[in-house]
């Protein structure tokens, strides 16, 4: 996609939307460039699925402006259409048609003819590992055949832009691991991706940039390690050797803000907020020793883009 | 003007699709639709036995209570089970749309560059397929329980015709109420019950001068007497013109706005 390199696939600014007295957006701002896969990451109710929609055009937001594939999507939401592939949360197949006629329905629907759209759904059956199966009722496939369906279901059209919304909620690791593979394979063909998700460690695994939404605003974007750092200072992990962990606290209570130290009693692991890097942890290294408190592992490290994502969304943004 | 970029790949649709993508989208939904009956032949059981099932019963159980002018109670009662049946089956078309606006399938349809209007149209298609199929059953069971349709062949498909027609309107008019009252559960009672009254405050079973006063004024007006009237007009050979001017009132009123609202509460559903 020689063509599209350094435009932008996505790029919302201002956007709005309320229904009744619930304001679900607030002013979003996020841009997609073409060719990456960027991960749209909140916690339930912070308006993932509202941007998703007003993105797929099946919302108009109430102000802000809307541009996907360069095109005005209030404006012309049909041209929008002609260039995304949608897989939403719920799985967008018919249950009581096999899977080569879901395949064929969305294909023709989105404007092949009858040979293109048979090739097309051949190909996909194949690479998605669907073949032996594509004759049979959807109502008879596991979830992650589903998923895998749905998916092929949305690139009968060869859309320039996929948005997918949380496409690995409940599926097991296993099918979370070929669905990740699938979606690596088509950022590298060059397809462009925005999806929503809640599981963090695949946005930081997997995504070129991740954009955090809480409360109707993105609050933090960037790459994963870039909202890392920004989340604040390294961690100091600290694992013990027997269930010390109560008076390993006390310890470092008296050395160590009460808001820095987490203290998991049961996992006999502590972690400390390295406001000092190194220091910190050679502090709390001689400070454990000095007591007799035996230490099976101590490391300083990045925080997790869980902790970061805890850290940026309980910050002064709300 | 939509600046597209080179994002959009050329040739593409970009705007507003024409009429000629409306009629083939509808056709592929009726198409998915009419696929699934075939793969799942199950669902045919109620549409296609029930209303023999009632026939036979109505006009065995009826037969000897009644008498009216003019010739035997089941010339006069077989045409108001067909129509009684095509009332019955109508909110099947409603009843579908709610369930599928329910689906992730409904967003995928919505997220397509498909005429909004082609799913609604797409349904009716196929359930005017389902009337079809009914009335022609219907009517070789009539047969055989001695209907006689003194208009010949022709008069046979007219009264298809009406079936069809008039069951598809009403089924236009059930989308739209259903999609009005969006839940499933709901939408199943909501529209099943009131045509029970219509059905039976009509000229079905009996003419309207024969009803109880006070439902006279409502069996006059009922669109379900029009149908009625029409289909005894044919099969008994009376005069057609008024009648018929009467059905395809209430057949355009019953289809053409609530249609156009019903494809409007289509796309912005949930």
């Amino acid at each position: 996609m020689t063509d599209s390199a350094g435009e932008l696939a996505i790029e919302a600014t201002g956007v709005v939307k309320s229904f009744g007295t619930v304001r679900a957006l607030r002013g979003v701002d996020l841009t997609v460039p073409a060719g990456m896969l960027v991960a749209l990451l909140g916690p339930n109710g912070a308006g993932k699925t509202t941007l998703v929609r007003i993105l797929a055009t099946l919302l108009r937001q109430d102000s802000g402006t809307v541009r996907v594939l360069g095109c005005d999507a209030a404006a012309h939401p049909y041209a929008v259409r002609s260039g995304i592939g949608l897989t939403g949360q719920y799985a967008g197949l018919d249950e009581a048609l096999p899977g080569h006629h879901n395949l064929m329905l969305i294909g023709r629907l989105g404007g092949l003819g009858r040979q293109e759209a048979r090739r097309r759904a051949a190909d996909l059956a194949e690479r998605f590992g669907l073949a032996p199966a594509i004759g049979r009722l959807v109502r008879t496939y596991s979830g992650g055949m589903r998923r895998r369906l749905d998916l092929a279901a949305s690139l009968m059209n060869r859309p320039a832009l996929l948005i997918l919304d949380e496409p690995t909620t409940g599926l097991d690791p296993g099918s979370r691991v070929e669905l990740w593979a699938a979606l690596r394979e088509l950022r590298a063909g060059g397809t462009t991706m925005l999806l929503t998700t809640q599981y963090l460690e695949e946005a930081d695994r997997f995504t070129d940039a991740v954009h955090v939404l809480d409360h109707g605003l993105v609050i933090a974007a960037g790459t994963a390690a870039q909202l890392k750092a920004r989340a604040g200072t390294q961690v100091v992990d600290v694992l013990l050797d027997r269930q010390d962990a109560a008076v390993a606290a006390v310890l470092l209570g008296a050395r160590v803000a009460p808001a820095d130290l987490h203290v998991d009693e049961a996992s006999r692991r502590l972690t400390i907020r390295a406001r000092e890097g190194i220091g910190t942890l050679l502090t709390a290294a001689q400070l454990l020793r000095a007591a007799g408190i035996g230490v099976a592992d101590i490391a300083l490290r990045q925080p997790s883009l869980d902790e970061a994502f805890l850290a940026l969304t309980a910050g002064p943004a709300r | 003007m939509a600046a597209a970029g080179p994002l959009l790949a050329a040739g593409r649709r970009h705007e507003r699709p024409g009429p000629g993508r409306l009629v083939r989208d509808s056709l592929l939904i009726a198409g998915r639709y009419l696929r699934v009956l075939r793969g799942n032949p199950g669902r045919l059981v109620y549409p296609l036995v029930q209303p023999v099932l009632i026939l036979v019963l109505f006009v065995s159980v009826m037969e000897n209570l009644a008498s009216v002018t003019g010739g035997p109670y089941r010339q006069f009662l077989i045409p108001g089970i067909m129509i009684q049946n095509v009332v019955l089956t109508a909110p099947v078309t409603g009843l579908a749309l709610v369930r599928d606006a329910a689906t992730g399938l409904a967003d995928r349809f919505r997220s397509l560059p498909m005429p909004r209007s082609a799913v609604l149209i797409g349904r009716s298609v196929s359930d005017t397929v389902v009337f079809f199929a009914q009335a022609l059953v219907m009517i070789g069971v009539a047969y055989l329980l001695g209907f006689h349709v003194r208009t010949g062949l022709a008069g046979i498909a007219g009264i298809i015709a009406v079936a069809m027609g008039f069951g598809t309107a009403l089924g236009i008019m059930c989308a739209w109420l259903a999609l009005l009252i969006g839940d499933v559960e709901t939408a199943e009672r909501a529209l099943f019950f009131p045509f029970i009254p219509l059905a039976f405050v009509s000229a079905a079973y009996a003419p309207v001068g024969q009803l109880a006063g006070w439902l006279q004024p409502v069996a006059k007006v009922n669109p379900v007497t029009s149908a009625v009237v029409v289909v005894r007009a044919i099969a008994d050979g009376g005069p057609l013109v008024v009648p018929v001017l009467h059905l395809a009132g209430w057949t355009a009123a019953l289809s053409v706005v609530p249609g156009l609202l019903a494809v409007r509460r289509w796309q912005k559903a949930p």
